[in-house]
């Protein structure tokens, strides 16, 4: 994706949080996480990127 | 005892507001050799820095009439920037630049320098006189110009009769609201506090951003070095604080020397001016009414972020001026002015939709944004590929697409360089007098570029070095000027020497290759191979200027 794609889909991803409201927002992210999540190879890749959100939001 | 002379009674044109932009245009008029008469409210040159960051298009603009130089040797130049999440560098952009170059990217330089040195080209130019402490007061459209009310500090009204009136009056504009015309777009609620310090700094001069510092959780502040050991410092204050609390000195200062503290900046200093803002898309949907025409913050309001405002304001007055001179000097029908508006609107819808992306990134608008940013900021500490969201996206020249003077190419494709509504790329050249560079030869009359190893020009392009084919003598910014560009061999009195190559790559040259410049040195046509195919430079400019569109 390039820079012109990402800031599209930053957008659109954030008018959509708008959209549903904060009550859903967690919802709306955990489905999507959980969508693009089933697509990884394996089970270790997915793990990979959950630990490094989970470390990401707890700086 | 008042020595000042009366105001006339009649002018060519008349300039609302003195400010960047107003005294730019009368400048660049007054180069045209256009007469001008500029009233601004104000008893002289604005107060606080206000627009600091002047692009390189900017100062190619400023070129034109000289005032580049004062503006280079009293700025200080910049090429990119930092931004921090908390205390870690999240990223680091630079803006095009290359060795050598005739300026770099940006140049920081308060407002009201670029405004004394803009006047001082008006005057070195003649023919334009500036009031100050003057107002508008009335404006009524008549079918032949404009008739004007102003007052003066003594109170006095004086009408005017103006064949033209150029609003430079601002986002307040007197004169758009006495012709009941409205901005149309959108403004954000997010609001930053504008602080101008004097320190001593060595610090290196770039963009510094910090998203959530400690030094002030939670907020976004900016930093840009100006000269005379100023620092700007701009920064976010909370959606609930009441922004005339937010600009009092016992509220700003300690966020700033908490921010110094932090940084390390600790020599001495004291606030100079305090302001507030929030981020604005606005625009006319025309700039023309009639006699009447729009530029800068009266025309449109466009969001700090980026540094669009004042650039897009000279940008206004350079794509105006040649325009407005040859309508004046009966060389071009006043169709050509809506290609002014049509041009510059355009730019200003491109300039609001860059503007809102880094205001919806710098200022959020709402939880989504919100949230966004806080994930983009924490995966930039480990994503690389995310770190173009942050970038503030400077501000750069807008392709006027469809523009009614644009020609199409014809004959041989061209596979790259620069169409016609594009910019005429920079290049460094060797001329008769030294080293130079291809920008510095636009700015006064249509240029044709002729490139070619031949000293010999065909004959139908010696053609156009020819007074008698270009639309008349008398005029200087109705003149074609013939220069070829030489990759072999020296220069003379009309030929530059493109020793790099730079000037054929970034036209997309090959020989008898021939691009026509517009005085604003945007490409109004090209020909690839303008020895054989049908090349009608002077049908095209005659047609172009006479009937726009």
């Amino acid at each position: 994706m390039n820079s012109t794609e990402l800031e599209l889909t930053y957008t659109a991803l954030a008018e959509s949080i708008a959209r549903v409201g904060e009550t859903k927002t967690s919802l709306l992210l955990a489905t999507l996480a959980l969508d693009l999540l089933s697509r990884q190879p394996d089970a270790d890749a997915a793990l990979t990127y959950i630990l490094q959100a989970e470390r990401l939001a707890n700086i | 005892m008042n020595t000042t002379p009366s105001l006339p009674d009649k002018v060519p044109v008349l300039i609302a507001g003195g400010g960047p932009v107003g005294l730019s245009l009368a400048a660049l008029l007054a180069h045209h050799g256009v007469p001008c008469l500029v009233l601004e409210a104000d008893p002289s040159w604005c107060e606080g820095s206000r627009a600091i960051c002047l692009s390189r298009r900017s100062l190619e603009i400023l070129g034109w009439v000289g005032a580049d130089s004062p503006v280079t040797a009293k700025g200080l130049p910049w090429v990119g920037g930092r931004s921090y999440f908390r205390g870690t560098e999240v990223l680091h952009f630079e803006m095009p630049s290359e060795p050598a170059e005739r300026f770099a990217p940006m140049v920081n330089i308060q407002q009201y320098y670029i405004e004394q040195f803009a006047h001082a080209a008006a005057v070195r130019a003649g023919g334009v006189e500036v009031r100050w402490s003057t107002r508008v007061s009335a404006v009524r459209p008549q079918a032949s110009g404009v008739d004007v009310d102003c007052q003066s500090e003594n109170g006095r009204t004086h009408r005017i009769h103006a064949d033209w009136l150029v609003a430079c009056d601002g986002g307040r504009s007197t004169v758009r609201e006495q012709l009941g015309l409205q901005l149309e777009g959108m403004q954000y609620e997010g609001r930053y506090v504008i602080v101008d310090i004097e320190q001593d700094t060595r610090r290196q001069v770039e963009r510094l951003a910090w998203f959530d510092p400690p030094s002030n959780p939670g907020s976004t502040i900016l930093m840009h070095r100006q000269p005379d050991n100023v620092w700007r410092i701009d920064y976010q204050v909370a959606d609930h604080e009441d922004p005339v609390d937010a600009v009092k000195p016992e509220n700003v200062l300690p966020r700033v020397q908490a921010h110094l503290d932090m940084i390390g900046e600790t020599a001495p200093w004291k606030p100079l001016w305090i302001s507030i803002y929030n981020a604005k898309c606005l625009t006319l949907p025309r700039y023309r009414n009639g006699r009447v025409l729009f530029a800068g913050d009266a025309a449109h309001l466009v969001p700090i972020f980026g540094v669009r405002g004042l650039n897009s304001g000279l940008d206004d007055a350079g794509n105006l001026a040649w325009k407005l001179a040859l309508v004046r000097q009966g060389r071009a029908g006043d169709g050509l002015l809506d290609s002014y508006s049509s041009e510059r609107v355009l730019a200003a819808r491109e300039n609001i939709a860059f503007g809102s992306k880094s205001t919806e990134f710098m200022a959020p608008p709402h939880h989504g944004f919100e949230l966004l940013r806080e994930a983009a900021l924490r995966l930039a500490l480990v994503t690389p590929g995310v770190r173009s969201l942050i970038n503030p996206r400077q501000t750069s020249p807008v392709e006027y697409v469809n523009s009614p003077l644009n020609q199409p190419d014809q004959g041989t494709a061209f596979t790259g360089g620069a169409r016609a509504g594009m910019p005429g790329p920079e290049a460094r050249l060797r001329t008769l007098q030294g080293l130079g560079h291809l920008t510095a030869l636009y700015g006064s009359e249509f240029v044709a570029l002729y490139f070619s190893n031949n000293p010999r020009l065909p004959d139908r392009v010696q053609r156009l070095a020819a007074d008698s084919v270009v639309l008349a003598a008398g005029s200087a910014v109705a003149a074609l000027r013939l220069v070829r560009v030489s990759a072999k061999g020296g220069p003379d009195s009309r030929t530059v020497a493109d020793d790099l190559g730079q000037a054929w790559q970034r036209y997309d040259a090959i020989e008898g290759t021939l691009y026509l410049i517009r005085p604003d040195g945007y490409v109004m046509g090209r020909w690839r191979e303008a020895s054989s195919a049908g090349m009608d430079i002077d049908r095209v400019l005659k047609r172009a200027l006479k009937d726009p569109g």
